[in-house]
C-alpha cells in the first residue's frame, strides 16, 4: 500500500513516515511546496494531507484532487474546530484527525479505509482455520469455537496484523475504540480465553507472548 | 416631568412677570383709568401667563417623559438615541445633539476594545494552532522509540490539556457564536474522550465502565468532547488510592437525556460544592491534593451555558462525585439544523 504525505513540518513528516514504514505501508514524501500541482494519484492508494501548508491550503489541494480521483484521502489539521471537519468531509475527504493524534487511532483510520476499499470480507481464512467476522465463529473443519465480542475485536486485530508484533497499548486502544473499556488485566483474562478457544480446536494458529512487546499471531 | 418641580424651576420668570404685572396695574391705577380696563388687562395677564406656562409645559414634558420612559424600559440604556426622534424645541434639540456626539465617541471607544479583543482572540487560537504541531511532533517521536517511560506521554497530555483550556476559554468568553451543531452519537464523544486519556486511566489504575444507551444528540463535538475532558481529568486527579473507577451513564426522559459522570474519588465538602463552577475556584480539595486552577469547571459550565446543556454536580466528602450533563431532545435544535 503506497501512501502519500503531504506535511510541511518536517519533523512530524518524518516521524509519521517512520511510523507508516514500520507497520508495513509503502511511504512517499513531498517536500518541496513551491510546485504542488499537479499530484498523480493513480501513483498512491491514500494520501495524508495536512491543512496548513505553505503557499497553499490544504482545502485546495483538496478539491483539486477530488476533480479528477477518488484516492482516500485523511486530512490531518491541528485546529480544532467543527466547521473546518464539516468543511473538509463536505469537500471529499474520507477521514479528518485534529493534532495530537493518537498514532495507533491514526494507524486504525488507515486501516479501516483500505478495508472499506478492498473487502467485503465475510471469512478471514489463515493456516487451516477460518474466521466468521460477522458472527465471531472460529471453524476448523467440523470443529468451532464462538468468540465473545473483545475477544473477536483482539482476534480480528491479530489475524488482520498477523506476524507482526503487537503491543499491548495497541489491544487496548482499539478494544476501547470500539466502546469496550476494559484494563489491563481483563486484556490478560482475555488473551489467555482466546489462547484456550485456539487450542481446544487444535488450530496451527497461535497467539506468542513476546516480552515486553506484546503479542504475535503465527 | 413634574409640574411642581418644572414650577420652582421658573419661579425666578414668573415672579419677575407678576412683577411686572404689579408694576402695570400700579400705573393703571395711579393714571386713574377706569375699572373694568383695569380688570380686562388683568385677566388677559393672566391668560397669557397660563398659556404660556403650560404650552411650555407640555411641549417639554412630552419630550422628557418619553425620553424617561424608555430609558427605563431599555434593557441596554446605551440604545437610548434610537428611540428618539428629534424634538421640535430648542434645548431638547441642543440635548439630542449632545446625545448623538456622546453616543458616536462612544460607539467609536467600544469599537477599539472590540477590534483588540478580536485581534487577540485570533491571535491565541493562531498560537493554539503552532503550538500544537511541536506537540503532535513529541507524540509521535514517542511512540516511535521503543520502551519509552509512559510518564513523558502524560505529561505531554497534560499539556495538551491546558492548552485546549486556553482555547476554550477564549472561545467562550469572546465569541458570539463559535460553535456548530451536529447531530453526534454520544458514545463516539465518549470513546474520544476515554481514547485521549488511555494512558492516564491505566497508570492511575482508574477502571472505566461506560454504559450510555445509543442516543444521538444534537452539540457541537469538539466543545462537548473538552467538557466531559474536563470532567474525566479532574476524577483522575481527585482519585482514592485504590480500587477508583470512573461510571458513564445516561439516562434518557421523554424530552431530553442526562449524562451521568460518576466516581468514587474523595469528593467535595458540602461548604465548597456551590462555588465549583466559580472561576478560579480551588476549594479545599485543589488546595491539599493537587495543584488546581479551578478553570476547568468554569469554561465547562460557560460552554454548557452557550450550548444549552444543563450541567449539575453532586457530591459526598469521601465517597465520590457526579457531574450530570442535560441534553435536550426539543424541536428547537431540530430547526437549527
Amino acid at each position: 500500500m503506497k501512501i502519500l504525505i503531504i506535511e510541511d513540518e518536517k519533523i512530524i513528516r518524518e516521524e509519521l513516515q517512520e511510523l507508516l514504514l514500520k507497520n508495513g505501508y509503502e511511504v512517499f514524501l513531498l517536500t518541496d511546496f513551491t510546485n504542488v500541482l499537479p499530484i498523480d494519484p493513480d501513483k498512491y492508494d491514500l494520501i495524508l494531507l495536512d491543512i496548513n501548508l505553505p503557499n497553499l491550503n490544504g482545502e485546495f489541494l483538496l478539491k483539486e484532487i477530488r476533480k479528477t480521483s477518488n484516492i482516500p484521502i485523511i486530512m490531518l489539521t491541528s485546529r480544532v474546530d467543527e466547521m473546518d471537519e464539516v468543511l473538509s468531509i463536505t469537500n471529499g475527504a474520507d477521514d479528518y484527525i485534529t493534532k495530537p493524534y493518537n498514532p495507533i487511532i491514526l494507524l486504525l483510520r488507515i486501516q479501516n479505509i483500505f478495508k472499506r476499499i478492498n473487502s467485503n470480507l465475510d471469512y478471514l481464512k489463515y493456516k487451516n482455520i477460518s474466521f466468521d467476522l460477522k458472527s465471531g465463529v472460529i471453524k476448523k473443519n467440523n470443529l468451532k469455537v464462538e468468540l465473545t465480542k473483545n475477544e473477536m475485536i483482539i482476534f480480528n486485530y491479530l489475524l488482520t496484523n498477523k506476524n507482526k508484533i503487537i503491543s499491548r497499548d495497541e489491544l487496548m486502544t482499539i478494544l476501547w475504540n470500539n466502546n469496550e473499556y476494559i484494563n489491563d488485566n481483563s486484556l490478560t483474562v482475555n488473551i489467555s480465553r482466546l489462547r484456550k478457544k485456539l487450542d481446544d480446536l487444535k488450530s496451527d494458529v497461535v497467539i506468542e507472548t513476546r516480552k515486553g512487546c506484546g503479542y504475535i499471531l503465527s | 416631568m413634574k409640574l411642581s418641580k418644572y414650577f420652582k424651576d421658573k419661579l425666578g420668570l414668573i415672579l419677575i412677570y407678576f412683577f411686572n404685572y404689579f408694576i402695570i396695574i400700579s400705573l393703571l391705577i395711579a393714571f386713574k383709568s377706569s375699572i373694568s380696563l383695569i380688570i380686562a388687562i388683568s385677566l388677559l395677564g393672566l391668560i397669557n401667563f397660563l398659556l404660556i406656562f403650560f404650552l411650555s409645559y407640555f411641549k417639554k414634558k412630552n419630550f422628557y417623559d418619553n425620553l424617561l420612559n424608555n430609558l427605563e424600559l431599555l434593557d441596554k440604556k446605551y440604545l437610548i438615541l434610537e428611540t428618539l426622534s428629534k424634538p421640535s424645541f430648542y434645548e431638547g434639540e441642543l440635548l439630542f445633539n449632545i446625545l448623538y456626539d456622546i453616543n458616536k465617541s462612544m460607539i467609536e471607544n467600544v469599537n477599539i476594545y472590540k477590534n483588540s479583543v478580536a485581534d487577540f482572540k485570533d491571535y491565541v487560537e493562531m498560537w493554539i494552532h503552532e503550538v500544537k504541531i511541536p506537540i503532535s511532533s513529541l507524540v509521535l517521536m514517542m511512540h516511535n522509540k521503543k520502551n519509552i517511560d509512559k510518564r513523558f506521554i502524560q505529561e505531554i497530555r497534560k499539556l495538551d490539556n491546558y492548552i485546549d483550556q486556553v482555547l476554550f476559554y477564549v472561545r467562550s468568553n469572546y465569541t458570539e457564536q463559535d460553535f456548530l451543531f451536529k447531530k453526534i452519537s454520544l458514545n463516539k464523544i465518549i470513546s474520544q474522550v476515554a481514547i485521549k486519556n488511555i494512558d492516564d486511566l491505566r497508570l492511575n489504575k482508574v477502571n472505566l465502565e461506560v454504559l450510555v444507551s445509543d442516543i444521538v444528540i444534537t452539540t457541537d463535538p469538539k466543545w462537548l468532547e473538552f467538557i466531559i475532558n474536563q470532567i474525566v481529568n479532574n476524577s483522575i486527579k481527585y482519585k482514592k488510592e485504590n480500587n477508583s473507577y470512573i461510571k458513564i451513564y445516561s439516562k434518557s426522559y421523554q424530552d431530553r437525556v442526562s449524562l451521568f459522570i460518576e466516581d468514587n474519588g474523595i469528593g467535595i465538602p458540602r461548604k465548597d460544592l456551590s462555588s465549583v463552577f466559580n472561576k478560579s475556584f480551588t476549594g479545599e480539595n485543589g488546595r491539599n491534593t493537587t495543584k488546581s486552577t479551578g478553570m476547568g469547571l468554569y469554561i465547562a459550565k460557560k460552554l454548557c451555558m452557550k450550548l444549552g446543556h444543563k450541567i449539575e454536580i453532586s457530591s459526598c466528602e469521601g465517597e465520590g462525585t457526579t457531574l450530570i450533563i442535560t441534553f435536550n431532545l426539543d424541536s428547537f435544535y431540530q430547526i437549527e439544523n
